[in-house]
Protein backbone atom coordinates (compact mmCIF):
# COMPACT_ATOMS: atom_id res chain seq x y z
CA UNK A 1 0.00 0.00 0.00
CA UNK A 2 1.77 3.39 -1.33
CA UNK A 3 0.47 6.83 0.20
CA UNK A 4 -0.51 8.81 -2.77
CA UNK A 5 -2.14 11.61 -0.97
CA UNK A 6 -4.78 12.62 -3.61
CA UNK A 7 -6.59 9.05 -3.98
CA UNK A 8 -8.88 8.39 -1.89
CA UNK A 9 -8.84 6.37 1.00
CA UNK A 10 -12.17 4.62 0.89
CA UNK A 11 -13.96 4.60 -2.31
CA UNK A 12 -17.50 3.18 -2.20
CA UNK A 13 -19.63 3.15 -5.83
CA UNK A 14 -22.96 2.06 -6.07
CA UNK A 15 -22.62 -0.95 -3.62
CA UNK A 16 -25.50 -2.39 -2.19
CA UNK A 17 -26.39 -5.64 -0.12
CA UNK A 18 -28.67 -7.61 0.65
CA UNK A 19 -29.46 -9.98 3.15
CA UNK A 20 -31.91 -12.45 1.49
CA UNK A 21 -34.86 -10.44 0.18
CA UNK A 22 -34.22 -7.31 2.31
CA UNK A 23 -31.41 -4.59 1.17
CA UNK A 24 -30.08 -3.25 3.56
CA UNK A 25 -27.94 -0.97 1.16
CA UNK A 26 -28.94 0.58 -1.60
CA UNK A 27 -26.95 2.05 -4.18
CA UNK A 28 -24.62 3.51 -1.71
CA UNK A 29 -21.88 6.55 -3.16
CA UNK A 30 -19.03 7.45 -0.97
CA UNK A 31 -15.84 8.98 -1.21
CA UNK A 32 -13.64 9.50 2.02
CA UNK A 33 -10.15 11.17 1.99
CA UNK A 34 -7.68 10.79 4.32
CA UNK A 35 -7.48 12.43 7.65
CA UNK A 36 -11.47 13.07 7.11
CA UNK A 37 -13.85 12.36 10.32
CA UNK A 38 -17.09 11.08 9.31
CA UNK A 39 -20.25 10.41 11.26
CA UNK A 40 -23.09 8.45 10.12
CA UNK A 41 -26.36 8.93 11.31
CA UNK A 42 -29.65 7.24 10.84
CA UNK A 43 -32.52 5.46 12.65
CA UNK A 44 -32.33 2.11 13.76
CA UNK A 45 -32.14 -0.63 10.71
CA UNK A 46 -31.24 2.30 8.74
CA UNK A 47 -27.85 0.80 7.51
CA UNK A 48 -25.62 2.52 9.24
CA UNK A 49 -23.48 -0.54 10.73
CA UNK A 50 -23.92 -2.50 7.23
CA UNK A 51 -22.21 0.39 5.53
CA UNK A 52 -18.93 0.36 7.60
CA UNK A 53 -19.29 -3.37 8.16
CA UNK A 54 -18.73 -3.77 4.44
CA UNK A 55 -15.44 -1.39 4.74
CA UNK A 56 -13.70 -4.14 6.26
CA UNK A 57 -15.78 -6.59 5.02
CA UNK A 58 -17.25 -8.57 7.99
CA UNK A 59 -20.43 -8.24 5.70
CA UNK A 60 -19.60 -8.75 1.77
CA UNK A 61 -21.34 -6.39 -0.41
CA UNK A 62 -23.56 -7.80 -3.54
CA UNK A 63 -23.08 -4.92 -6.13
CA UNK A 64 -21.05 -2.36 -6.76
CA UNK A 65 -17.20 -1.56 -6.13
CA UNK A 66 -15.49 -0.94 -2.83
CA UNK A 67 -11.74 -0.02 -2.84
CA UNK A 68 -9.71 0.59 0.18
CA UNK A 69 -6.36 2.46 -0.13
CA UNK A 70 -6.09 1.38 -3.98
CA UNK A 71 -7.09 -2.19 -2.91
CA UNK A 72 -10.39 -3.32 -4.23
CA UNK A 73 -12.66 -5.65 -2.21
CA UNK A 74 -13.57 -8.86 -3.49
CA UNK A 75 -13.18 -12.67 -2.94
CA UNK A 76 -9.49 -12.79 -2.74
CA UNK A 77 -8.65 -13.34 0.94
CA UNK A 78 -5.13 -11.69 0.56
CA UNK A 79 -7.06 -8.71 -0.15
CA UNK A 80 -9.31 -8.93 2.95
CA UNK A 81 -6.39 -9.48 4.95
CA UNK A 82 -4.13 -6.61 3.62
CA UNK A 83 -7.43 -4.30 4.04
CA UNK A 84 -8.15 -5.29 7.43
CA UNK A 85 -4.37 -4.89 8.50
CA UNK A 86 -5.34 -1.13 7.72
CA UNK A 87 -8.60 -0.74 8.67
CA UNK A 88 -9.06 -0.82 12.34
CA UNK A 89 -12.90 -1.39 14.31
CA UNK A 90 -14.27 -0.82 17.29
CA UNK A 91 -17.67 -2.74 18.47
CA UNK A 92 -20.50 -1.62 20.77
CA UNK A 93 -20.31 -4.80 22.53
CA UNK A 94 -16.44 -4.17 22.84
CA UNK A 95 -15.79 -7.38 22.09
CA UNK A 96 -12.31 -7.84 23.92
CA UNK A 97 -11.38 -11.55 23.98
CA UNK A 98 -12.25 -12.43 27.47
CA UNK A 99 -9.83 -15.32 28.22
CA UNK A 100 -6.42 -12.91 27.62
CA UNK A 101 -5.31 -10.68 29.86
CA UNK A 102 -5.82 -6.63 28.68
CA UNK A 103 -2.43 -6.63 27.69
CA UNK A 104 -2.75 -9.72 26.24
CA UNK A 105 -5.57 -8.53 24.15
CA UNK A 106 -3.54 -6.00 22.73
CA UNK A 107 -0.71 -8.15 21.50
CA UNK A 108 -2.41 -10.92 19.89
CA UNK A 109 -2.96 -9.78 16.80
CA UNK A 110 0.50 -7.97 16.54
CA UNK A 111 2.39 -11.08 17.04
CA UNK A 112 0.25 -13.03 14.93
CA UNK A 113 -0.58 -10.63 11.53
CA UNK A 114 1.85 -7.85 12.10
CA UNK A 115 4.58 -10.50 13.24
CA UNK A 116 6.09 -7.93 15.76
CA UNK A 117 8.32 -9.77 17.93
CA UNK A 118 6.99 -10.28 21.49
CA UNK A 119 8.76 -7.34 23.27
CA UNK A 120 8.24 -5.21 21.18
CA UNK A 121 4.74 -5.82 20.94
CA UNK A 122 4.25 -5.39 24.28
CA UNK A 123 6.06 -2.01 24.27
CA UNK A 124 3.40 -1.28 21.98
CA UNK A 125 0.88 -1.89 23.61
CA UNK A 126 1.59 0.12 27.11
CA UNK A 127 2.63 3.00 24.66
CA UNK A 128 -1.11 2.86 23.92
CA UNK A 129 -2.47 1.53 26.96
CA UNK A 130 -1.16 4.51 28.32
CA UNK A 131 -2.62 7.06 25.37
CA UNK A 132 -6.27 5.84 26.58
CA UNK A 133 -5.23 6.14 30.17
CA UNK A 134 -4.96 2.99 31.72
CA UNK A 135 -1.53 1.58 31.44
CA UNK A 136 -1.93 0.19 34.96
CA UNK A 137 -5.09 -2.04 33.91
CA UNK A 138 -2.96 -4.05 32.16
CA UNK A 139 -2.92 -7.73 33.80
CA UNK A 140 -6.30 -7.81 34.71
CA UNK A 141 -9.36 -9.29 32.39
CA UNK A 142 -11.23 -8.21 30.77
CA UNK A 143 -14.63 -8.50 32.97
CA UNK A 144 -12.82 -6.97 35.91
CA UNK A 145 -12.87 -3.73 34.09
CA UNK A 146 -15.77 -1.09 33.85
CA UNK A 147 -17.39 -0.89 29.91
CA UNK A 148 -15.74 2.28 29.91
CA UNK A 149 -12.39 0.72 30.51
CA UNK A 150 -13.21 -1.79 28.56
CA UNK A 151 -14.17 0.22 25.12
CA UNK A 152 -10.94 2.48 25.80
CA UNK A 153 -9.19 -1.22 25.85
CA UNK A 154 -10.23 -2.13 22.43
CA UNK A 155 -9.48 1.58 21.05
CA UNK A 156 -6.51 0.73 22.06
CA UNK A 157 -6.36 -2.54 20.50
CA UNK A 158 -7.52 -1.34 17.05
CA UNK A 159 -4.78 1.24 17.42
CA UNK A 160 -1.92 -1.20 18.37
CA UNK A 161 -2.20 -2.47 14.84
CA UNK A 162 -1.65 1.42 13.56
CA UNK A 163 -4.37 1.25 10.85
CA UNK A 164 -4.76 3.70 8.32
CA UNK A 165 -8.63 4.07 9.26
CA UNK A 166 -10.60 3.36 12.10
CA UNK A 167 -14.44 2.47 12.12
CA UNK A 168 -16.63 2.93 15.29
CA UNK A 169 -19.54 1.22 15.40
CA UNK A 170 -21.67 2.71 17.70
CA UNK A 171 -18.95 2.67 20.74
CA UNK A 172 -20.99 4.43 23.43
CA UNK A 173 -24.46 2.62 22.78
CA UNK A 174 -23.67 -0.19 25.42
CA UNK A 175 -22.10 1.98 27.91
CA UNK A 176 -23.86 3.58 31.09
CA UNK A 177 -23.97 7.63 30.76
CA UNK A 178 -21.01 8.50 33.02
CA UNK A 179 -18.94 6.56 31.39
CA UNK A 180 -19.75 7.86 27.65
CA UNK A 181 -17.93 10.80 27.90
CA UNK A 182 -14.26 8.98 28.25
CA UNK A 183 -14.47 7.37 25.21
CA UNK A 184 -15.55 10.46 23.27
CA UNK A 185 -12.30 11.72 24.96
CA UNK A 186 -10.03 9.21 23.21
CA UNK A 187 -11.89 9.69 19.83
CA UNK A 188 -11.86 12.94 19.71
CA UNK A 189 -7.51 12.75 20.88
CA UNK A 190 -7.38 10.74 17.96
CA UNK A 191 -9.64 13.16 15.79
CA UNK A 192 -7.08 15.55 16.65
CA UNK A 193 -4.16 13.55 15.31
CA UNK A 194 -5.58 13.62 12.10
CA UNK A 195 -6.89 9.77 12.47
CA UNK A 196 -9.08 9.34 9.67
CA UNK A 197 -12.50 8.04 10.95
CA UNK A 198 -15.81 6.68 10.45
CA UNK A 199 -17.92 6.51 13.16
CA UNK A 200 -21.81 5.32 13.42
CA UNK A 201 -23.29 7.27 16.60
CA UNK A 202 -26.33 9.06 17.92
CA UNK A 203 -23.49 11.00 20.08
CA UNK A 204 -24.66 14.42 18.41
CA UNK A 205 -22.74 16.73 20.11
CA UNK A 206 -19.26 14.63 19.15
CA UNK A 207 -20.89 14.86 15.92
CA UNK A 208 -21.13 18.61 15.53
CA UNK A 209 -17.71 19.24 17.84
CA UNK A 210 -15.29 16.85 15.97
CA UNK A 211 -16.76 15.44 11.98
CA UNK A 212 -15.87 17.07 8.85
CA UNK A 213 -18.93 15.44 7.46
CA UNK A 214 -21.72 14.64 8.79
CA UNK A 215 -23.87 11.22 6.55
CA UNK A 216 -27.24 10.95 7.71
CA UNK A 217 -28.74 7.48 6.07
CA UNK A 218 -32.74 5.66 6.44
CA UNK A 219 -34.00 2.80 4.64
CA UNK A 220 -30.20 1.87 3.37
CA UNK A 221 -29.45 4.91 0.96
CA UNK A 222 -27.64 7.85 2.18
CA UNK A 223 -30.22 10.44 2.32
CA UNK A 224 -27.86 13.44 3.28
CA UNK A 225 -24.23 14.31 3.64
CA UNK A 226 -23.08 17.84 4.75
CA UNK A 227 -20.92 19.70 7.24
CA UNK A 228 -22.43 19.88 10.84
CA UNK A 229 -23.43 23.47 10.67
CA UNK A 230 -25.57 22.81 7.52
CA UNK A 231 -26.29 19.05 8.54
CA UNK A 232 -28.10 20.49 11.88
CA UNK A 233 -28.74 23.98 11.39
CA UNK A 234 -30.15 23.76 7.28
CA UNK A 235 -30.70 20.22 7.01
CA UNK A 236 -32.08 20.15 3.36
CA UNK A 237 -34.15 16.75 3.62
CA UNK A 238 -37.65 16.60 5.56
CA UNK A 239 -36.55 12.77 6.44
CA UNK A 240 -33.45 14.54 7.84
CA UNK A 241 -35.23 17.14 9.77
CA UNK A 242 -37.62 14.62 11.43
CA UNK A 243 -35.05 12.71 12.54
CA UNK A 244 -32.76 15.23 13.85
CA UNK A 245 -36.17 17.07 15.39
CA UNK A 246 -36.98 13.55 17.27
CA UNK A 247 -33.22 13.08 18.73
CA UNK A 248 -32.81 16.49 19.64
CA UNK A 249 -35.94 16.96 21.39
CA UNK A 250 -34.77 16.84 24.87
CA UNK B 1 -7.11 -58.37 55.87
CA UNK B 2 -4.68 -61.28 55.90
CA UNK B 3 -6.26 -62.80 52.90
CA UNK B 4 -5.12 -59.56 50.81
CA UNK B 5 -1.73 -60.78 51.62
CA UNK B 6 0.06 -61.81 48.13
CA UNK B 7 -2.78 -59.41 46.16
CA UNK B 8 -1.16 -56.21 46.62
CA UNK B 9 1.30 -56.30 44.01
CA UNK B 10 -1.67 -57.72 41.15
CA UNK B 11 -3.69 -54.96 42.38
CA UNK B 12 -0.97 -52.99 42.05
CA UNK B 13 0.12 -53.55 38.65
CA UNK B 14 -3.87 -53.48 37.57
CA UNK B 15 -4.28 -49.61 38.95
CA UNK B 16 -1.32 -49.03 37.04
CA UNK B 17 -3.11 -50.40 33.56
CA UNK B 18 -6.14 -48.63 34.52
CA UNK B 19 -4.24 -45.45 34.28
CA UNK B 20 -2.54 -46.37 31.36
CA UNK B 21 -6.29 -47.18 29.76
CA UNK B 22 -7.24 -43.99 31.06
CA UNK B 23 -4.38 -41.45 29.61
CA UNK B 24 -4.82 -43.55 26.05
CA UNK B 25 -8.89 -43.12 26.08
CA UNK B 26 -8.54 -39.71 27.16
CA UNK B 27 -6.11 -38.65 24.91
CA UNK B 28 -8.17 -40.51 21.85
CA UNK B 29 -11.79 -39.41 23.39
CA UNK B 30 -10.85 -35.74 22.86
CA UNK B 31 -9.77 -36.73 19.87
CA UNK B 32 -13.13 -38.24 18.43
CA UNK B 33 -15.19 -35.77 20.60
CA UNK B 34 -14.05 -32.93 18.86
CA UNK B 35 -13.58 -34.38 15.53
CA UNK B 36 -17.57 -35.70 16.39
CA UNK B 37 -18.07 -31.82 16.94
CA UNK B 38 -16.55 -30.36 13.61
CA UNK B 39 -18.70 -33.17 11.69
CA UNK B 40 -21.70 -32.01 12.99
CA UNK B 41 -21.01 -28.22 12.92
CA UNK B 42 -19.56 -28.35 9.63
CA UNK B 43 -21.77 -27.48 6.26
CA UNK B 44 -21.07 -31.01 4.36
CA UNK B 45 -24.34 -32.76 4.84
CA UNK B 46 -22.27 -36.29 4.90
CA UNK B 47 -20.25 -35.12 7.15
CA UNK B 48 -23.36 -33.90 8.95
CA UNK B 49 -24.67 -37.28 8.77
CA UNK B 50 -21.64 -39.61 9.59
CA UNK B 51 -21.43 -36.85 12.95
CA UNK B 52 -25.32 -37.83 13.78
CA UNK B 53 -25.17 -41.37 13.41
CA UNK B 54 -21.99 -41.23 15.37
CA UNK B 55 -23.47 -39.93 18.31
CA UNK B 56 -26.90 -42.07 18.26
CA UNK B 57 -25.26 -45.34 18.01
CA UNK B 58 -22.61 -45.14 20.68
CA UNK B 59 -24.82 -43.54 23.28
CA UNK B 60 -27.46 -45.70 22.37
CA UNK B 61 -25.88 -48.89 22.83
CA UNK B 62 -24.85 -50.23 25.89
CA UNK B 63 -20.92 -50.04 26.44
CA UNK B 64 -20.36 -53.46 27.39
CA UNK B 65 -21.80 -54.61 24.33
CA UNK B 66 -19.59 -51.86 22.43
CA UNK B 67 -16.52 -53.31 23.83
CA UNK B 68 -17.45 -56.83 23.49
CA UNK B 69 -18.62 -56.06 19.33
CA UNK B 70 -15.01 -53.98 18.90
CA UNK B 71 -13.22 -56.51 20.04
CA UNK B 72 -14.37 -59.58 18.22
CA UNK B 73 -15.36 -57.64 15.67
CA UNK B 74 -11.52 -56.68 15.20
CA UNK B 75 -10.00 -59.92 15.61
CA UNK B 76 -12.35 -61.32 12.72
CA UNK B 77 -11.73 -58.56 10.67
CA UNK B 78 -7.94 -58.47 11.37
CA UNK B 79 -8.12 -62.70 11.08
CA UNK B 80 -9.86 -62.20 7.91
CA UNK B 81 -6.93 -59.66 6.47
CA UNK B 82 -4.10 -61.88 7.61
CA UNK B 83 -5.80 -65.07 6.07
CA UNK B 84 -5.90 -63.34 2.70
CA UNK B 85 -1.75 -63.23 2.87
CA UNK B 86 -1.35 -65.92 4.86
CA UNK B 87 -4.34 -68.93 4.66
CA UNK B 88 -2.31 -70.77 7.47
CA UNK B 89 -3.36 -68.64 10.28
CA UNK B 90 -6.20 -69.56 12.09
CA UNK B 91 -6.92 -66.58 14.36
CA UNK B 92 -5.56 -63.09 14.80
CA UNK B 93 -6.01 -62.27 18.57
CA UNK B 94 -6.54 -58.10 18.85
CA UNK B 95 -4.28 -56.59 22.12
CA UNK B 96 -7.53 -56.53 24.99
CA UNK B 97 -5.81 -53.11 25.49
CA UNK B 98 -6.26 -51.43 22.75
CA UNK B 99 -9.51 -53.05 21.72
CA UNK B 100 -11.02 -51.61 24.98
CA UNK B 101 -9.44 -48.23 25.09
CA UNK B 102 -10.56 -47.46 21.69
CA UNK B 103 -14.20 -48.86 22.77
CA UNK B 104 -14.52 -46.80 25.42
CA UNK B 105 -12.76 -43.63 23.83
CA UNK B 106 -15.37 -43.82 21.12
CA UNK B 107 -18.45 -44.08 23.83
CA UNK B 108 -16.82 -41.60 25.94
CA UNK B 109 -15.99 -39.42 23.03
CA UNK B 110 -19.85 -39.43 21.71
CA UNK B 111 -20.82 -37.68 24.88
CA UNK B 112 -18.14 -35.63 24.74
CA UNK B 113 -18.77 -34.39 20.89
CA UNK B 114 -22.20 -33.10 21.87
CA UNK B 115 -20.33 -31.13 25.02
CA UNK B 116 -17.96 -29.76 22.23
CA UNK B 117 -20.25 -28.94 19.69
CA UNK B 118 -22.70 -26.74 22.46
CA UNK B 119 -19.16 -24.89 23.69
CA UNK B 120 -18.49 -24.22 20.15
CA UNK B 121 -21.83 -22.88 19.62
CA UNK B 122 -21.52 -20.97 22.68
CA UNK B 123 -18.29 -19.12 21.98
CA UNK B 124 -19.09 -15.25 21.38
CA UNK B 125 -19.67 -14.50 17.98
CA UNK B 126 -18.09 -11.17 18.93
CA UNK B 127 -15.06 -12.49 19.76
CA UNK B 128 -14.75 -13.90 16.73
CA UNK B 129 -15.70 -10.83 14.68
CA UNK B 130 -13.25 -8.82 16.66
CA UNK B 131 -10.08 -11.23 15.73
CA UNK B 132 -11.07 -11.40 11.49
CA UNK B 133 -11.48 -7.80 11.74
CA UNK B 134 -7.75 -7.54 13.72
CA UNK B 135 -6.13 -9.60 10.46
CA UNK B 136 -6.45 -12.89 12.06
CA UNK B 137 -6.68 -15.54 9.68
CA UNK B 138 -9.47 -18.09 9.93
CA UNK B 139 -7.27 -20.37 11.12
CA UNK B 140 -5.76 -18.29 13.49
CA UNK B 141 -8.82 -17.53 14.93
CA UNK B 142 -9.54 -20.55 15.45
CA UNK B 143 -6.39 -22.07 17.66
CA UNK B 144 -6.00 -18.96 19.66
CA UNK B 145 -10.23 -17.59 19.98
CA UNK B 146 -12.42 -20.22 19.91
CA UNK B 147 -10.52 -23.34 21.03
CA UNK B 148 -9.50 -21.59 24.41
CA UNK B 149 -12.94 -19.52 24.75
CA UNK B 150 -14.77 -23.19 23.41
CA UNK B 151 -11.85 -25.02 26.28
CA UNK B 152 -13.26 -22.74 29.47
CA UNK B 153 -17.42 -24.05 28.51
CA UNK B 154 -16.83 -27.31 27.80
CA UNK B 155 -14.61 -28.26 31.36
CA UNK B 156 -16.95 -28.73 33.95
CA UNK B 157 -18.68 -31.43 31.65
CA UNK B 158 -16.00 -32.46 30.56
CA UNK B 159 -14.77 -33.23 34.05
CA UNK B 160 -17.77 -35.55 34.21
CA UNK B 161 -16.80 -37.47 30.90
CA UNK B 162 -13.27 -37.98 32.76
CA UNK B 163 -14.92 -39.35 35.52
CA UNK B 164 -17.07 -42.16 32.91
CA UNK B 165 -14.09 -42.62 31.69
CA UNK B 166 -12.25 -44.01 34.69
CA UNK B 167 -15.21 -46.21 35.68
CA UNK B 168 -15.45 -48.19 32.10
CA UNK B 169 -11.79 -49.29 32.09
CA UNK B 170 -13.32 -51.47 34.88
CA UNK B 171 -15.40 -53.29 31.63
CA UNK B 172 -12.60 -54.07 29.97
CA UNK B 173 -11.86 -56.46 32.30
CA UNK B 174 -14.31 -58.96 30.36
CA UNK B 175 -12.50 -58.78 27.57
CA UNK B 176 -9.65 -60.24 29.58
CA UNK B 177 -7.47 -57.02 30.21
CA UNK B 178 -5.77 -58.09 33.59
CA UNK B 179 -6.39 -54.39 35.42
CA UNK B 180 -7.73 -54.18 39.52
CA UNK B 181 -11.30 -55.83 38.14
CA UNK B 182 -9.73 -59.01 36.54
CA UNK B 183 -7.44 -59.50 39.83
CA UNK B 184 -10.39 -59.16 42.34
CA UNK B 185 -11.72 -61.87 40.39
CA UNK B 186 -8.61 -64.12 39.76
CA UNK B 187 -8.35 -63.68 43.94
CA UNK B 188 -11.82 -64.50 44.91
CA UNK B 189 -11.60 -67.57 43.02
CA UNK B 190 -8.56 -68.57 45.45
CA UNK B 191 -10.32 -67.30 48.69
CA UNK B 192 -13.33 -66.59 48.05
CA UNK B 193 -13.60 -63.27 49.62
CA UNK B 194 -15.74 -61.72 47.25
CA UNK B 195 -16.53 -58.41 49.23
CA UNK B 196 -13.18 -58.02 50.39
CA UNK B 197 -11.70 -58.15 47.07
CA UNK B 198 -14.39 -56.05 44.93
CA UNK B 199 -13.71 -53.32 48.13
CA UNK B 200 -10.11 -53.06 47.48
CA UNK B 201 -11.04 -52.55 43.71
CA UNK B 202 -13.55 -49.58 44.80
CA UNK B 203 -11.06 -47.73 46.56
CA UNK B 204 -8.71 -48.04 44.04
CA UNK B 205 -11.60 -46.50 41.65
CA UNK B 206 -12.19 -43.71 44.13
CA UNK B 207 -8.93 -42.78 44.47
CA UNK B 208 -8.73 -42.03 41.09
CA UNK B 209 -11.72 -40.34 40.81
CA UNK B 210 -11.11 -38.46 43.48
CA UNK B 211 -7.35 -37.11 42.04
CA UNK B 212 -9.54 -36.49 38.67
CA UNK B 213 -12.80 -34.15 41.01
CA UNK B 214 -9.30 -32.23 41.81
CA UNK B 215 -7.57 -31.44 38.97
CA UNK B 216 -11.06 -30.64 37.34
CA UNK B 217 -11.43 -28.08 39.88
CA UNK B 218 -7.95 -26.73 39.63
CA UNK B 219 -7.77 -26.49 36.01
CA UNK B 220 -11.81 -24.78 35.97
CA UNK B 221 -10.43 -22.30 39.00
CA UNK B 222 -7.46 -21.88 36.32
CA UNK B 223 -9.83 -20.87 33.39
CA UNK B 224 -12.12 -18.84 35.90
CA UNK B 225 -9.69 -17.06 36.72
CA UNK B 226 -10.97 -14.18 33.77
CA UNK B 227 -14.22 -14.32 35.23
CA UNK B 228 -13.91 -12.98 39.08
CA UNK B 229 -14.14 -10.05 40.75
CA UNK B 230 -16.27 -9.36 38.47
CA UNK B 231 -17.75 -5.66 38.54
Amino acid sequence: MSDNPTRPLIEMAAVSKFFGDFQALRNIDLVVHKGERIVVCGPSGSGKSTLIRCINRLEKHNEGIITIDGIELTDKVADIDAVRREVGMVFQSFNLFPHMSIIKNLMIAQQLVRKTPKKEAREIAMHYLQRVKIPEQAEKYPIQLSGGQQQRVAIARALCMKPKIILFDEPTSALDPEMINEVLDVMVDLADEGMTMICVTHEMGFARSVADRIIFMDEGEIIEQASPADFFDNPENERTSAFLDQILKH
Amino acid sequence: MDVLNGWWDDYFWGAVIVAKVFIASLSLMIIFGLLGAAAKLSDNRLAQKIGGAYTVIFRGTPEILVILLLYFGSAIALTALVQLFNPEVRFVDVPPFWAGTIAIALIVGSYATETFRGAFLGVNPGSIEAARALGMSPLQTFFYIRIPEMWRIALPPFGNHMLSLIKDTALISIIGLNETMFVAKQAITVTGKPFTMYIVVGLIYLGFSTIITLTVMGIEKYGNRTTVGAQ
